[in-house]
């Protein structure tokens, strides 16, 4: 059978292919496909913005209407990245705008973004309609005030924990009035107060409007105006919830909260107070998913209010919460797929926050569909590891954050090693994995045996040896980014894996053992990959070869050695003789 | 009760079919022809075989039968029907009568049934590697093996 179906024909049967890994699937199969394939695209994910060049992408999806982009290595949120590292959008930008005007929206993580980038996506893009940028910094309001002002088809806005410069509300006044089709919007991050009746009348204009996250400095009171003209609303994030209300306020704020049918997600809350809880009480049957990060909300409370939340998928709470918190979660959110417990930073002495390794086990002997765990802890047990992975084998992420490095397992001051042994045997599935408390090289043999499914690794603090990277770039199969710091391994394992580090996305190092002339030979070893060393503290040029150098950031690439770097960030030549550079030299 | 117009198909191999207007009109491309008069009763549809314009005629008589059924818009329970009925009728063709039902529906313009079959084979490439939809459409591979090597790693490196 010869099929030679016409262009317009596999467009169309394209146009029900949607995931990326199926796109490129289609893409290898011979050339019309591949063509066809590539003119059609119209949503492209690059996961790490230095592994190819703008043009290239350009070149290849002329018809993109979404890019996403992420840029910093993740250890970046934990402020191992020196600030002016890179992960600039503004080349994107710039190659977008020149040829591709049709460009709809932008999803950019960890990237540096600036006024003039938004300026130029405010008047390159005319039908632009998303911008969410998710741990970005580099922006003022003013920035704000041009997409704004611009893009009349805005359907999304959402600044997502980013660091921006504030230079007052005024930005949210420039919403036309025209502007009728938003449907997401979240400046949660932001500090100064918008005007609100420009914001009343905002979203009472946007009739589709399903997400809306306010920022701290909207109070409780112009809450209520707000929901009172928003009753559709899926998501809500609120702002303060601490303003001292008469009883009138209150329970017409009681009266909106129970307008609100649609409901489905929860988060703001800051500085919340006990008696304004059952405020929320109406909403919460039919929430899914509740973020509690910023509420210091006690456990009386949180029982109280968790016991009301049936449906939840999705909850991130602080460790406030204690076990018997995580024992109501237990017992009520029998739906519960990801659960996030974050530190409080209260003091364990003067609060006496009791929360230790059992609330966790407790949730995951109940909870039969919980896959996803990130948890901060002061302490843990191999025991207790033992039974979460017995009971959830299907894990997909397990992120352990004992609190104090080298923390042994506090009934039987053992290492932790037989824990996460338990849980990547039984977990066969495990996608993320991170590892804390005190852990031999053992740990890492027993997860470079069984984590084959394991993409993500992060590592602080462990390990006796070479011994453990070798463990793991040899074993996991899978793997696709891994970060470790402050662990004794050197140069050893890093050579003799080096081909490994093609088939993975990146590798963070920092603090370890690895030496400078390590990095030399790996980079001259291995042409495409990216070695860069981050030296802030000016040893590299001086130091002899055996020097080991402060942090390293190592990933394939299809564009050569980036061009942007800053004094502080080295590249190593690929020619011999020139060394190290930290410029990209034909 | 009105009397429908009989319009009659004649396929590329002679066979002829007779379909009530409302039917034969489900396809844009007649309707098109109808409109500019340039066809009596007997439409001729030179590049479609008997055995595929059985299967065309068989989608459309259903499709017409399920929407004359209500006031326009399907009710829920209907519309359920028809994906079943969808869903039978596709698990009940071959590969090749799938390809030659794509050409028919593009040639014929005959939306939901070009959006329905070209869904039924999206769905065949999914989750499949390149090598496993080449050998299930029987497609060549045309790539050298330099070109094909690039193209590997920038879907893997970047675009995934």
């Amino acid at each position: 059978m010869d099929l030679r179906l016409p262009s317009k024909v596999l467009e169309h049967i394209f146009s029900f292919v949607d995931s990326n890994e199926d796109r490129n699937s289609v893409s290898l199969v011979c050339k019309s496909w591949f063509e066809t394939e590539r003119l059609t695209r119209k949503r492209v994910f690059v996961r790490n913005c230095y592994a190819v060049t703008p043009a290239a992408v350009a070149r290849r999806f002329p018809g993109m209407r979404s890019l996403t982009l992420k840029g910093k290595p993740h250890f970046a949120d934990y402020n191992l990245v020196p600030d002016g590292w890179g992960g600039y959008a503004w080349p994107w930008v710039e190659a977008m705008g020149e040829k591709y005007p049709a460009l709809e929206e932008l999803r950019l993580k960890r990237m540096v973004v600036t006024d003039e980038c938004l300026e130029k996506i405010a008047a390159s893009f005319k039908e632009f309609k998303a911008l969410v940028l998710t741990s970005c910094e580099g922006f003022s309001t003013d920035g704000l005030a041009a997409i704004a002002v611009a893009c009349s088809n805005l359907r999304e806005l959402e600044l997502r924990e980013c660091i921006v410069e504030d230079l007052g509300g005024d930005w949210l006044s420039y919403f036309p009035e025209t502007l009728t089709s938003l449907v997401s919007l979240d400046f949660s991050c932001l500090d100064s107060a918008v005007k609100l009746s420009d914001l009343e009348r905002l979203v009472s204009r946007s009739p589709h409007l399903k997400s809306l996250k306010l920022n701290r400095a909207v109070s409780l009171d112009a809450l209520g105006n707000l929901l009172r003209l928003a009753p559709q609303l899926v998501e809500l994030g609120t702002g303060s919830f601490s303003d001292k209300l008469n009883q009138e306020a209150v329970s017409k704020l009681s009266q909106a909260f129970s307008e609100l049918k649609e409901l489905k997600s929860l988060s703001g809350l800051w500085d919340v107070l006990p008696e304004y809880i059952p405020l929320l009480y109406s909403v919460c049957p039919g929430l899914t998913s509740l973020n509690l990060s910023y509420a210091t909300v006690q456990m009386p409370d949180l029982v109280e209010l968790l016991s009301r939340c049936s449906k939840l998928e999705k909850l991130w709470v602080m460790d406030l919460i204690e076990d018997k918190g995580l024992e109501a979660v237990a017992s009520s959110c029998k739906e519960l797929r990801e659960l996030r417990v974050f530190p409080s930073g209260a003091d364990v002495d003067e609060t006496n926050v009791a929360m230790t390794e059992q609330g966790l086990v407790t949730v995951s002997e109940a909870c039969p569909n919980l896959e996803s765990v990130l948890y901060f802890c002061a302490q843990f047990t191999n025991a207790a590891m033992v039974t979460i992975a017995k009971n959830r084998p299907n894990l997909k992420c397990f992120r352990l954050c004992v609190m104090e490095p080298f923390a042994p397992d506090h009934k039987t001051q053992q290492p932790l090693d037989e824990g996460f042994k338990a849980i990547v045997e039984s977990c066969k599935d495990l996608q993320r994995l991170s590892v804390s408390g005190l852990l031999t090289d053992k740990a890492f043999e027993y997860i470079g045996t069984h984590g084959k499914k394991l993409r993500m690794l992060s590592i602080a603090f462990a390990g006796d040896s070479d011994l453990m990277l070798h463990h793991l770039l040899s074993g996991c199969e899978s793997l696709n980014k891994l970060e470790i710091r402050d662990c004794p391994f050197g140069d050893t394992a890093l050579l003799e894996n080096a081909a490994k580090l093609e088939t993975m996305r990146s590798l963070w190092m920092s603090s370890c053992c690895v030496s400078f002339g390590a990095c030399k030979l790996l980079s001259q070893k291995m042409p495409k990959l990216n070695v860069e060393v981050i030296d802030e503290q000016h040893l590299t040029e001086t130091g002899p070869d055996s020097s080991p150098v402060e942090k390293i950031y190592i990933y394939r690439t299809l564009a050569g050695p980036r061009v942007d770097m800053p004094e502080f960030v080295w590249t190593i030549h690929k020619n011999p003789e020139i060394g190290v550079s930290h410029l990209a030299i034909e | 009760m009105s009397t429908s117009k009989i319009f009659v198909l004649k396929s590329s191999d002679g066979e002829t079919f007779e379909v009530e207007e409302a039917v034969a009109l489900q396809s844009q491309t007649i309707a098109h022809m109808v409109e500019d008069n340039c066809v009596g009763n007997e439409i001729p549809l030179a590049n479609i075989t008997g055995e595929i314009l059985t299967k065309v005629i068989e989608y459309c008589k259903k499709h017409v039968a399920v929407v004359h059924d209500g006031e326009g818009n399907l009710s829920s329970f209907l519309k359920e029907e028809l994906k079943n009925w969808d869903t039978e009728f596709l698990s009940n063709i071959d590969q090749s009568t799938l390809f030659h039902l794509i050409m028919a529906a593009n040639f014929l313009n005959i939306k939901d049934l070009l959006d329905l079959t070209c869904q039924g084979v999206a769905d065949m490439i999914k989750g499949k590697s390149p090598e496993e939809i080449r050998a299930l459409l029987n497609i060549e591979n045309d790539f050298t093996s330099e070109d094909e090597e690039e193209i590997r790693a920038e879907n893997q490196w970047t675009f995934k």
